[in-house]
This record gives structure tokens, sequence and C-alpha cells, in this order.
């Protein structure tokens, strides 16, 4: 059970998120364990704000079992297509145009991505 | 899930949101399979979300259904229903935004008649952040803004307006009272998202709503 604070009071989808995470990581070892590190991507565009998904998956990897574990983040670059000059480029938000004729128009490739990659365990729990 | 299990680290490599994206298509073939069209309606609170469904209500009688997405209460579900529609009401209880296993359990309760249904709009939480990531088993996806919020709100929030379909500002009855730049708000959003739609409507006076539900039901009448 959670706290109040992140239960009722506290929505954000980050929190979610992190309930999500820990779904995948306690499916994927088949039992709790407490966990050294969790290694993890997000796409620039995802919409993940990556402190706030720290702040609730501490919390939550806490309360259900997996212990303190450090959240490393890996944050990818998003692949864009200028529809201006047609070429490819890499960007770290929304907001960066085309480094070669300036645009913002484009067709977004990729950076949407979530995914838990890997995760670490305490010793003595392998 | 489990690939690779070496002496400490254990490889998973799953995405997130695949419990989500799972019943997003569970959804999609259950309501594609009895030819029904359904959109997914994302706004900020107040932008008019309900009042635009009441609206489209009105024009489509009967062969449209609405699911509601609210933190708490039934108000949005009485006023759809008193507007001639079937309505069933998602309370989330303080979450955010609606799942697609929210939604899917939502459809087990409502009367999916194919012979009586071509339309099933679902009003998202009112939210312009944390819908974004979540497909619903939606065939379009529709960002409403309205007026009062400001031409500056698209590039503030671009996960969403990325991902939309169609754009509809709402609430143009405003517009000689306040410094809405329409132009740029639609230029901006096709700077994010090339291939949107736009359609400016006032749902209250009713201007500009025909035209859309015009457009939404040659949507569907074309995928049929």
């Amino acid at each position: 059970m959670l706290p109040p604070e992140l239960n009722g009071g506290f929505s954000m989808h980050e929190l979610s998120l992190a309930h999500d995470m820990t779904r995948i990581i306690g499916s994927a070892l088949g039992r709790k364990v407490h966990l050294d590190r969790v290694n993890i991507t997000i796409g620039p565009l995802s919409g993940i704000s990556a402190e706030s998904l720290r702040f609730c998956f501490t919390e939550v990897a806490r309360i259900e079992g997996f212990g303190e574990p450090d959240l490393v983040i890996n944050l990818t670059k998003a692949k864009l297509i200028c529809l201006d000059c047609d070429i490819e480029y890499e960007a770290k938000d929304f907001y960066q145009g085309c480094p070669d004729c300036g645009s913002i128009s484009r067709r977004i490739l990729s950076g949407r991505e979530f995914t838990v990659d890997s995760v670490e365990l305490e010793e003595g729990n392998d | 899930m489990c690939d690779e299990v070496t002496e400490q680290k254990v490889d998973i490599t799953t995405s997130v949101m695949s419990k989500n994206d799972r019943f997003a298509e569970d959804n999609r073939e259950l309501l594609s399979g009895k030819g029904i069209y359904t959109l997914n309606l994302i706004s900020s609170p107040g932008a008019g979300k309900t009042t635009v469904l009441e609206s489209m209500a009105r024009f489509f009688g009967p062969r449209m259904a609405v699911i509601e997405g609210d933190i708490q209460t039934r108000r949005d579900a009485e006023r759809i229903e008193k507007a001639g529609c079937q309505a069933w009401q998602i309370e989330t209880g303080g979450a955010c935004h609606l799942d697609a296993h929210a939604v899917n359990h939502a459809l087990g309760h409502m009367n999916l008649d194919p012979d009586a249904l071509e339309l099933l709009a679902i009003e998202n939480v009112g939210n312009l952040i944390c819908p974004s990531g979540y497909d619903l088993g939606e065939d379009m996806r529709i960002g409403l803004l309205s007026v009062p919020e400001g031409d500056d709100k698209i590039l503030k929030y671009p996960s969403l307006f990325s991902s939309i379909n169609v754009l509809v500002i709402n609430k143009m009855d405003l517009i000689p009272h306040l410094d809405f730049d329409v132009d740029r708000a639609i230029e901006e959003c096709r700077s994010l998202n090339p291939d949107v739609l736009v359609f400016t409507v006032s749902a209250k006076t009713g201007e500009g709503m025909e035209e859309f539900c015009d457009f939404v039901e040659s949507s569907f009448s074309t995928t049929a």
C-alpha cells in the first residue's frame, strides 16, 4: 500500500509508469529481490520527466520490495527528418530545428521509446 | 521476457507501454470488428470537450456512444445522456489519464450493437500531458484547444500536439475579446505535426460544428 502522498493526492503519469516498471521487473525475475541498479531508456519525445520518474520509482521500488536501486537513465536522441531540406537529424527535444536550414517543420522517426533494459541484483541475491 | 541471466545482471528489454499497447490492440480489434470508429478526445480541463461532444451527440444521435473519463463524478456522462447518446463514465479516482485497460473494461459494460453504433468517442481526463503517451485503441486522436487558453500552448505541450490527427480550436466566439492568433496556433501545430487537420469551432454557438461532424462522419464512412 502506498502512503497517501503517493496515492490519491499525487497524480502524474510517472507514478503509473513506475508501477508498470516494477510489474515488468517482477514478472521478468519471477520474484521480488533487492536490486542494485535498474537500467532504462527514455526517448526525449516520450513526454516523461526523468526526474519525476526517478522520484516515483525510488518510492514504488522500495515499497514493493525491490530495495533502493539506482535508476540509471539512458536518454536517447530523437531522429527527425526535415520536411524542407529532407535531411535526417538528431535532436534532444521537440524544439531543436534542422541543423542545416533551421526549419522546425519535420516528421518524427523515433524518440518516444521507454524501455526497462536490465536490472542488477544486490550481492547474495543471484 | 527474461532472456539472459548472468551472475548479477538480468536483461529485460521490455517496453513499459507494452501492456497498455496490447489492450489498445484488443480494443481496436473489438471495435473495428463491429464497424465502430473510435475517437480519443484530449484537452486541458475546461476547454469544452463535453460541450463539443454534446453538440456531436445532437448530430449523430444514437449512432454515437461516449466513454467519459474523469477523476470523479458522473456529471459528464449525464450531460451526454441528456443530449441523446449512450454514455459510460470511468471515474479514475485520481489518475490523470485513461489507459487502454480502463477503456477495455468500460467496453465490457457497454451495449456495442454494431447495427446501431457507428462511432465511439472517448473523452480523456482533462490534461495536456499524461494522456498523450497512452494509445487507447482509437482510430483518430483529436486535440482540443480553446481560445482562452492562449495560442502559445501548442509548443508548450509538444508531446500531445505532435501525436494528434486533428486539432480542433474551440470557443471561436471569444476571438473578438482575446488575443488568440489562430494562424500562429495552426502554424506551430503543423511544425510539430505536418499532417494535422484543423477545424475552428464554437461548440456553444454551433459555429463550425456541422463541418466538423461531417468530417468525422466521412472518416468512418470511408473506412467502413
